[in-house]
C-alpha cells in the first residue's frame, strides 16, 4: 500500500530478533529454523541493505551461539551480532563492579576477565536449568547483604518458545529478585534503548533509517519504537495472537514470518 | 482509624514471633501463661506454608507453649477454602508437610496453581509448568507474598519473589490468601465474636503482620526478633502502633496500657 511505501521510504538497516525470528531453539540440534529464514537472511544481505542482529540471547556465549546458527544454515558471523553480555562486561567495568553471576554455565566464560572475588553485585541472565532455589537464594543474599544493592539483568523477556514449548525467560526471575530486595534492577539488553541504540551505532544507520523484526511485542517491537525505529511483529516464535491486541505497544506492521517481512520490505525499496 | 473499643482479641505470629526454628524467643511461654489471665481471645494466625496444621502444634508443643489446634488459623487453611469455592483442580507448589491440609482435594489434570513456600518445587522445570498453566488461563493463588523468612543458616527467599516473578511473565494477577490480605485478619477474627477494633496483632514481619492488621483495623505491634531488620518499622505508613523487643514486652504492653 501506499502507507507502506511511505513507511519504508529512507530505509538503510534491519535488525533482526533471533530465537523465533531465525529459529526456534530447544530440541537435540539446538534449534529448528523458521522456514524461509535462512533464504530471507541471504536476500537481505543481498539486497545492500545494512543487517544487524539483535538478541538477548545470553544462554551461550556470543560464538558458541553463532557457531549454533551457522550450523544451522544461517549466514551470520559474530561482528553482526549485539548482545547482553558484551555490554554488562563494559558496564561493569566502568563502574568498578564485581559481579555473582547467576547465569548459564555456557555464558561465564564472556566474563573471563571480570574479577569476580568479593561481589559487589548480581548479573542475571536466562541461566535456564541453574534457576534452583538455591541459585537463587545465594543470589539473594549477596544483594540483601549490600548496603546499596545493583542487581544487573540481561534482558527483561518474560518468556520464549523452544521446539517443547514456552518457557520463563530472565525477566521472571529478575522479578523475582526486584521483588525479594525491594529494589529495582538495571536492565541491559532489549527494550533497554541504550542496547538498540549500540546496535544502530555498529551498523551505521540512524533510529528512523532501520526497521527492527521480531516476536516480542514488548521488548523487540516496543523497545525498537522507543528508540525511534519502526518495528515488524513476525507470527513465528512466542507470537500469540493476543499480541496484536496489546494494550500499550502497536507494531509498524504485522506479518507470518521473516520471509513475508523481507519480501514486503524488498518490494517496496526497489519500486 | 475506627474508633477504638476495650481490647477483646489478641493475634500472634508464630515463626519469628513466639519460636525461631525450634527455640522458643526467650520467656515467650512465659508471657502467653500472663496474657491467658487476662479476658482476651487469642488466635496464632501464620503464614508458615511449609507445615501443616499438625505440625505447627506439635512443635509449639515440644517447646512448650499452651496452644489449642482450633487456636490456629493458617494460610493453608485460606487457601484451601477458596479451592473449594472455586471449585478448581490445583498443581500443589507446597511442601510436603503442607499436603495433608489439602487431603481430598483432587489435584487430577490441574486447572489452577497453589503456592506456597516450597524451596524443592522452586526450580526451572516446575515453574516452567506452573507458568504454561497460567498462561493458559489457571488462576494463580498465592498462599502468601512474604518477600523472605529467617532460617537458621540465614536469609532465604519467601514465595512472594516466585508468585510475582510468574504475575510478570504471564500478566496475570495472583489472588494472595494470607497475611497482609485483609480478608485473612477478618477470617482469623471470625468465632471470637471481635471487630478488628477490639483485636491488636503481634508478629515480626513489618509489612505482612503489622501492616495488614493495621489496614484491617486492627492495632499492629512489631517485634524485634526473627526477620526483624533495623529500620523495618519505617516501611509501613502508618508507622506500627508500637516497636518493641520482643513478645514478652508485647504481651507487658498489653496488660498494661490496652485493657
Amino acid at each position: 500500500t501506499a502507507d507502506r511505501g511511505q513507511q519504508l521510504a529512507g530505509i538503510q538497516g534491519l535488525v533482526l530478533d533471533i530465537s523465533g525470528v531465525l529459529y526456534d531453539s530447544g530440541g537435540e540440534a539446538g534449534g529448528l529454523p523458521i522456514p524461509g529464514s535462512i533464504d530471507a537472511v541471504k536476500k537481505i544481505k543481498a539486497s545492500g541493505l545494512r543487517l544487524r542482529f539483535c538478541t538477548n540471547e545470553t544462554q551461550a556465549t556470543r560464538d558458541k551461539f553463532v557457531e549454533k546458527l551457522q550450523r544451522l544454515g544461517f549466514d551470520i558471523a559474530v561482528n553482526e551480532v549485539t548482545a547482553p553480555a558484551t555490554a554488562a562486561c563494559r558496564i561493569l567495568k566502568e563502574r568498578n563492579l564485581r559481579p555473582h553471576l547467576l547465569v548459564h554455565d555456557d555464558l561465564v566464560p564472556e566474563f573471563d576477565q571480570i574479577d569476580k572475588a568479593n561481589p559487589n553485585c548480581v548479573v542475571i541472565g536466562d541461566a535456564a536449568d541453574n534457576f534452583s532455589y538455591q541459585n537463587l537464594n545465594e543470589a539473594f543474599r549477596v544483594l540483601i547483604g549490600l548496603e546499596k544493592p545493583i542487581l544487573i539483568s540481561l534482558g527483561s523477556g518474560r518468556y520464549y518458545k523452544e521446539t517443547d514449548g514456552l518457557k520463563l525467560d530472565v525477566g521472571a526471575y529478575m522479578k523475582t529478585l526486584e521483588y525479594a530486595c525491594d529494589i529495582q534492577a538495571e536492565v541491559v539488553g532489549k527494550p533497554a534503548k541504550t542496547f538498540f541504540q549500540s546496535a544502530l551505532a555498529e551498523m551505521g544507520v540512524e533510529p528512523q533509517q532501520a526497521i527492527m523484526i521480531g516476536d516480542d511485542i514488548v521488548n523487540d517491537v516496543g523497545g525498537a519504537q522507543q528508540c525511534g525505529m519502526k518495528a515488524l511483529l513476525v507470527r513465528t516464535g512466542k507470537y500469540r495472537p493476543c499480541d496484536e491486541q496489546h494494550p500499550q505497544v502497536k507494531a509498524d506492521g504485522y506479518v507470518d514470518n521473516l520471509a513475508e517481512a523481507v519480501d514486503v520490505i524488498l518490494k517496496q525499496l526497489h519500486k | 482509624m475506627a474508633a477504638r473499643r476495650a481490647l477483646k482479641a489478641v493475634l500472634v505470629d508464630l515463626s519469628g514471633t513466639l519460636h525461631i526454628e525450634d527455640s522458643a524467643v526467650p520467656g515467650a511461654q512465659e508471657a502467653l501463661k500472663r496474657l491467658r489471665s487476662a479476658p482476651v481471645a487469642i488466635r496464632f494466625v501464620t503464614n508458615t506454608t511449609k507445615e501443616c496444621k499438625k505440625d505447627l502444634l506439635e512443635r509449639l508443643k515440644k517447646l512448650e507453649f499452651d496452644i489449642a489446634e482450633d487456636e490456629i488459623f493458617t494460610s493453608l487453611t485460606a487457601a484451601r477454602n477458596l479451592l473449594e469455592q472455586k471449585q478448581v483442580r490445583p498443581l500443589l507448589l507446597v511442601e510436603d508437610n503442607a499436603l495433608h491440609d489439602f487431603k481430598g482435594v483432587d489435584t487430577n489434570d490441574p486447572n489452577a496453581v497453589v503456592i506456597g513456600l516450597a524451596p524443592d518445587h522452586f526450580n526451572y522445570p516446575m515453574l516452567n509448568k506452573a507458568f504454561r498453566l497460567i498462561l493458559d488461563g489457571a488462576p494463580l493463588i498465592a498462599i502468601h507474598k512474604a518477600r523472605y523468612y529467617k532460617r537458621k543458616d540465614g536469609l532465604a527467599l519467601g514465595p512472594g519473589p516466585f508468585v510475582t516473578g510468574l504475575e510478570y511473565a504471564t500478566d496475570a494477577k495472583a489472588t494472595v490468601v494470607g497475611k497482609p490480605e485483609r480478608t485473612f485478619f477478618l477470617e482469623a477474627l471470625r468465632g471470637t465474636g471481635c471487630v478488628p477494633e477490639e483485636a491488636v496483632m503481634i508478629g515480626d514481619d513489618c509489612r505482612d503482620d503489622v501492616g495488614g492488621a493495621q489496614s484491617a483495623g486492627m492495632l499492629g505491634i512489631l517485634v524485634k526478633t526473627g526477620k526483624y531488620r533495623a529500620a523495618d518499622e519505617g516501611k509501613i505508613s502508618p508507622a506500627p502502633y508500637l516497636t518493641c523487643e520482643s513478645f514478652p514486652h508485647a504481651v507487658d504492653h498489653i496488660l498494661q496500657h490496652l485493657l
